[in-house]
């Protein structure tokens, strides 16, 4: 596990097996198995070839001194270049390899967690953050790929280290044993301080996150500091903060800074003591003196391997972890089940809600027993309090969510036969925040449609405002929306994402209508692109404008799930009900008549402009949003 | 260069011409650090440099024969009490390196963010506030970077290189031929390794961000994509995006399988085994030297790993560097002018043929002039980019005008004092920002050491007081990016609250963010009724009510003025005025 794992849980993470997520990786190696032999063949020759050149060095000492004047140390010579030629050779030939079968695997593992995750069903993403879903398709298969890599590596190491071992236990039992001996200690020592470590580190994260939380907010906030001249005041806080981190992160670099110099240290006793008792015995002739040569010349090659191996465990735990988060994602289970996939035919727009039963989590039911008609061509505003069921009624029709009774009917033909994409082709979808992604104006407008011609989309802008709004963008349809749309204002941003409804010709037309104030230029031609798109369609109207729910053929009034009142703008004011209700907390302000009561007991004073009579009797909202 | 609008008295002036200057004088602040961590450096080496040497002593004593035990005790003795010392040592080059980073990292957060605390508004609307964060965190964050492990590894490990230099002729003359070559290739491999390194890897960086970002963008837009039944173009997308990742990284790869200096360490070692073995043969060399000799040449190991990324590191510091000080660098126009003009405001705005463009390029305003008397109220309508946020931060000289006046009580606003100006004159910004702090702090901020009564009493004013006092710790919850989220609606009512308790001569009012739908329209709308009486007011708006009711409505558009005076003669005179009313009416 990786230090911070426990974090970043998800309800849909689940446990694999060791043994399972093996073998499932497993079958993203398989299909480069040449690669693979490459990889590890030479893996074995860069082993291989490392772990002999001390020996051919010792055996050259060795010679110096029983034979000097041999021609054999001349090929040892010869031979120590080969080697190291062939070490790199290997060493090339390996990292391309491994090279590209982790690129390789990446690039699968990453193109089925997003194509994964594109069919996940809209709950799936109400719950998780979109930041932390793109991090396990970027993040988390890149951190599985570092530890691929540095698994090649140590394999290498690991591989040179026993080679040596082998050997040294061939010239001397004894000595071998003492090396060995010293292991424990050094190990011990590198745990210690990878704990001591762990903790410092994370308090000096959290100390630089507070810095950089106090520059981004008086980087956000400046202006308001600069009106009130407080720069001073906001500057002392940042110099404390500034001051804290760090001192927190020296006592971090401290740490950190001691490992290496303490692990040299430990290491060097124990050459001391290789030179002592390796020098007595070759002294004494229990071993050559090449022989005790190559003992102190393998302890460095001995014991960098081994302080790796001891965080080695915890990567490779951090690797699997990354790909079981990744495995979670593809593997998570969707919500939406279609029967069938039938062909969907140009539909005419008729919607039945048949004794739907609809409830986001199992003890808060949404919608129960819901009936509901709409007709082909017919426009419907739906309105209410926040969670009456609005939009639970417009993401059923979408099918981005499952409902648990009932049927919906579209022409007749039940929802959850029907091939999905298909049928949303034929639904224009108008949500309350407008994206836009990266790219032209003309690119967003024909997003659905890509074969649209830039003739008919140019006079389509014509017909809205006279083509006005396309005047204010700086060049015009091919004007650069920014990052989702940040270049357009978001009155402009919601003409656009009308435009894209409007191309694509939609059988159903569903709008989330956005609630945020728009300049009332460009919101007279919001309105004039609604009326286009109403013209065609059946639509359905989550409603905040005034304009719009007059605009409807009928308004649904919703409290808690249930239809409540229908009718049409003026009849259901005069009948002065919770329609009347939702009108004085919701609309009445948007009329230009509107003037704000000044003390809250003087209630009919804000009515006095109101163009409908109504009654005085009317309670106050007590709902808030 | 001391042109800001915010200085402390006691900041430190360094040289800001170059980068390589900016950075030096810096870590000159540091001297005695610098030195420890120089001395560290060289030291480490320097007895890193004396094992090979014992071991070759070592070696004469075993092949000697004389007093084995007792010479090989002191060996033994000497490598472990040199190897403690060069622990120290090297703790020393480790620590200071780091310290010198942090150091930095400490010193430099906080010189630049005085100096954006400095610059004006115009360097700051002009200025996206992801790129100033990505500066001042990761950028900062790469300075402490090139000193540890940066500096620290290319200076240990050019002592590593030097050592070996100076030893090795000791123990024989031509000896340091090998050395000497191994350097060299070794510089010039590097170099190249480098060259050829940085732009690959700038790729694979650069494409990775790229896949990021379109990932993110599609996930954030789900809804638009099901709705639309992309999903296959956006994973079509996605994979090209992930393979042009997949070609860079390759590419990466390539060119770190072929790093050269690997190559070079293994044909040194066999040079200077042969060169050793036919010195031995001549009977210059004892068998001690050879083996001193091949260990010199072992302690190249480390400067050979050490640049497969130490220097990157380096060049990415001072990248980081160079964006930092080309930010602190940019200059900024406007003064405090403390000797100007301070009086109480009595509340009248005049324009005269004011323009205003930012920087070079496009103009923002043109040519507008207007009159507002004291304690009227004025309209801005205009569609988004037709200038009505930068008209009205002219006024309290949040911009400063290209051509014309502004004037404040008959007065040109660059002859006020700055401070005067601003302190009579409240913005509410459409952009509403809390700090992370309490309700009570957040309000009080323009009025420190307001009492708890001023404070609940602004609130009032501005129908704060009731959700206020609903929060579990009223007055002192903790609100912001670190605390409670408010609506925008409280958010803005927080910030009338701050206006009514410096009570300005002049209020300026964004409201054009405001949603359309809030159930708490009533009282958001009677506190702005209410902040706007008594005090001249320009109102943002898109509200048709309160531009309605103005005394003074001005239409912006594409920066100039398309129509100016009451409801009443607009709605006779201008065709766009009466289609914006004709909407709601039947």
């Amino acid at each position: 596990m990786g230090f911070f794992s426990d974090l970043a849980r998800e309800d849909y993470d689940r446990t694999y097996s060791d043994w399972e997520l093996v073998r499932r990786l497993a079958t993203y190696f398989r299909r480069h198995g040449r690669k693979l032999a490459v990889t590890l063949l030479a893996t074995l020759i860069v082993a291989g070839a490392a772990a002999s050149s001390p020996v051919l060095v010792s055996w050259g000492v060795g010679l110096l001194q029983e034979d000097p004047q041999t021609s054999l140390l001349h090929l040892i010579a010869l031979a120590l270049l080969g080697v190291g030629a062939v070490v790199w050779m290997a060493n090339w030939a390996r990292r391309r390899a491994i090279t590209r079968v982790i690129g390789d695997v990446i690039l699968d593992l990453r193109k089925e967690a997003f194509s994964a995750t594109a069919s996940h069903d809209m709950s799936f993403y109400d719950e998780h953050a979109s930041g932390k879903v793109v991090s396990r398709i970027t993040s988390d298969t890149q951190e599985f790929a570092q530890v691929t890599i540095l698994l090649a590596e140590i394999t290498a190491q690991m591989v040179q280290v026993i080679i040596l071992i082998v050997v040294l236990f061939q010239i001397d039992v004894r000595l071998t044993l003492l090396v060995l001996a010293m292991l424990p200690f050094l190990i011990l020592a590198s745990l210690g301080f990878r704990r001591w470590a762990r903790s410092v580190i994370r308090r000096a994260m959290r100390a630089v996150a507070n810095v950089n939380a106090s520059i981004k907010e008086a980087v956000t906030g400046i202006t308001v500091a600069k009106n009130f001249r407080q720069e001073e005041a906001i500057y002392r806080e940042f110099d404390s903060v500034n001051r804290q981190s760090y001192s927190v992160n020296i006592r971090r670099g401290f740490v950190l800074a001691l490992v290496f110099p303490t692990l040299n240290a430990l290491m060097y006793v124990g050459t001391a003591i290789v030179i002592f008792v390796g020098g007595l015995s070759a002294a004494q002739g229990a071993i050559a003196v090449g022989a005790w040569y190559l003992f102190l010349r393998s302890l460095d090659r001995f014991w960098f391997p081994v302080l790796g191996l001891s965080s080695f465990w915890s990567q490779i735990q951090g690797g699997l972890s990354a790909a079981e988060r990744v495995f979670a994602l593809i593997d998570a289970e969707s919500a939406v089940v279609q029967t069938a996939s039938l062909q969907v035919p140009k539909l005419s727009g008729e919607i039945r809600f048949a004794d739907i039963a609809f409830r986001y989590r199992p003890d808060e039911p949404v919608l129960e027993a819901f009936n509901l008609t709409i007709e082909p061509g017919e426009d419907l505003a739906l309105v209410g309090h926040t969670g009456a069921g609005k939009s639970s009624i417009v993401k059923l029709v979408t099918r981005f969510y499952e409902f648990q009774g009932g049927q919906i009917l579209v022409d007749g033909l039940d929802i959850r036969s029907l091939d999905l994409r298909d049928y949303r082709r034929q639904i224009g979808l108008v949500p309350q925040n407008p994206f836009l992604f990266s790219g032209t104006v003309l690119e967003n407008i024909r997003y659905a449609r890509p074969e649209a011609t830039e003739a008919e989309i140019g006079d389509l802008a014509h017909r809205i405002g006279s083509g006005d709004w396309m005047e204010a963008l700086p060049e015009g349809l091919q004007s650069e929306v920014g990052e989702r749309g940040r270049l357009l204002s978001m009155g402009q941003r919601q003409l656009v994402s009308l435009m894209r409804v409007l191309i694509q010709r939609p059988a159903i037309f569903v709008l989330d209508e956005a609630t945020a104030s728009v300049d009332p230029f460009t919101e007279s031609q919001i309105q004039q692109a609604l009326q286009l798109i109403l013209a065609d369609t059946t639509s359905i109207l989550i409603a905040h404008r005034l304009s719009t729910v007059r605009a409807s053929d009928r308004i649904i009034v919703l409290r808690n799930g249930s239809i409540i009142e229908e009718g049409d703008h003026d009849r259901l004011l005069a009948s002065g009900g919770h329609y009347a209700e939702l009108y004085n907390t919701y609309f009445r302000h948007q009329t230009p008549d509107y003037r704000p009561t000044l003390e809250p007991e003087d209630e009919d004073l804000g009515f006095v402009e109101v163009r409908v009579p109504l009654k005085t009797d009317i309670p106050p909202s007590n709902n808030s949003p | 260069m001391t042109v800001a609008e915010f200085l402390l008295p006691q900041a430190k002036q360094r040289s800001r011409l170059s980068v390589n200057r900016w950075i030096l004088a810096h870590t000159l602040d540091h001297l005695w650090i610098v030195l420890i961590t120089l001395v560290g450096a060289f030291g480490n080496a320097a007895l890193a440099t004396a094992v090979p040497l014992f071991l070759g002593q070592a070696f004469e004593l075993v092949i000697d024969g004389q007093d084995v035990a007792q010479g090989l005790a002191r060996i033994a003795i000497l490598i472990v009490v040199t190897q403690v010392v060069r622990s120290v040592l090297q703790l020393g080059r480790n620590f200071g390196a780091d310290l010198l980073g942090q150091r930095l990292e400490r010193d430099i957060r906080e010189e630049l963010y005085l100096s954006l605390l400095g610059k004006s508004m115009t360097f700051h609307n002009l200025q996206p506030v992801g790129d100033t964060m990505a500066r001042a965190t990761n950028d900062v964050r790469e300075i402490g970077l090139m000193y540890n492990p940066g500096f620290n590894l290319v200076i240990g490990s050019a002592n590593f290189m030097l050592l070996p230099l100076i030893v090795a002729p000791s123990i024989y003359p031509t000896l340091i031929v090998i050395p000497v070559l191994f350097t060299l290739s070794y510089a010039v491999a590097v170099w190249a390794y480098l060259r050829e390194l940085r732009p690959v890897a700038e790729e694979a960086r650069k494409s990775f961000g790229t896949m990021n970002a379109h990932l993110s963008e599609a996930i954030d837009g789900i809804e638009v994509v099901k709705g639309h039944a992309q999903e296959d173009q956006e994973v079509e997308r996605f994979t090209s995006n992930a393979a042009s990742y997949r070609a860079a990284f390759v590419r990466q790869g390539d060119i770190e399988a072929r790093f050269l200096p690997l190559l070079l360490l293994g044909l040194a070692e066999a040079g200077a085994f042969l060169q050793s073995v036919i010195l031995f043969q001549q009977g210059i060399l004892e068998l001690g030297d050879v083996v001193a000799f091949m260990g010199l040449i072992q302690l190249f190991g480390f400067p050979t790993f050490v640049s497969l990324f130490a220097y990157s590191q380096v060049s990415l510091g001072m990248a980081g560097a160079r964006r930092i000080l080309d930010l602190i660098n940019q200059r900024t126009e406007l003064d405090r002018n403390p000797e100007g003009h301070a009086a109480p405001i009595r509340g009248e705005i005049e324009f005269r043929g004011v323009s205003f463009s930012y920087g070079e390029g496009s103009r923002a305003l043109k040519e507008l002039s207007f009159r507002l008397r004291p304690g009227q109220t004025m309209a801005i309508v205009g569609q988004t980019g037709s200038g009505k946020t930068s008209l009205a931060k002219l006024i309290n000289r949040i911009y400063e005008v290209g051509d014309g006046q502004v004037l404040v009580d008959g007065v040109d606003v660059r002859e006020w004092d700055m401070a005067s100006l601003r302190a009579q004159i409240s913005i509410i910004e459409q952009d509403l920002f809390l700090f992370s702090r309490s309700v009570a702090d957040n309000i009080a901020f323009g009025k420190r050491g307001a009492t708890q009564e001023e404070i609940e009493r602004a609130a009032i004013e501005a129908q704060a007081h009731e959700f206020i006092s609903n929060f579990a710790h009223g007055y002192e919850t903790v609100v912001g990016e670190r605390g409670v989220t408010l609506s925008g609606g409280q958010r803005q009512r927080i910030a009338l609250a701050r206006a009514f308790l410096t009570d300005p001569r002049i209020l300026i009012l964004d409201d054009s963010t405001s949603s359309i739908d809030s159930a708490t329209e009533d009282e958001i709308q009677r506190a702005i009724f209410r902040a706007a009486e008594g005090r001249t007011t320009v109102i943002i708006t898109h509200r048709l009510s309160q531009i309605r009711w103005a005394d003074l409505i001005l239409v912006l558009r594409r920066g100039q003025i398309a129509a100016l005076g009451t409801h009443e003669e607009l709605i006779e005179a201008s065709p766009a005025y009466q289609q914006i009313f004709s909407q709601v009416g039947d």
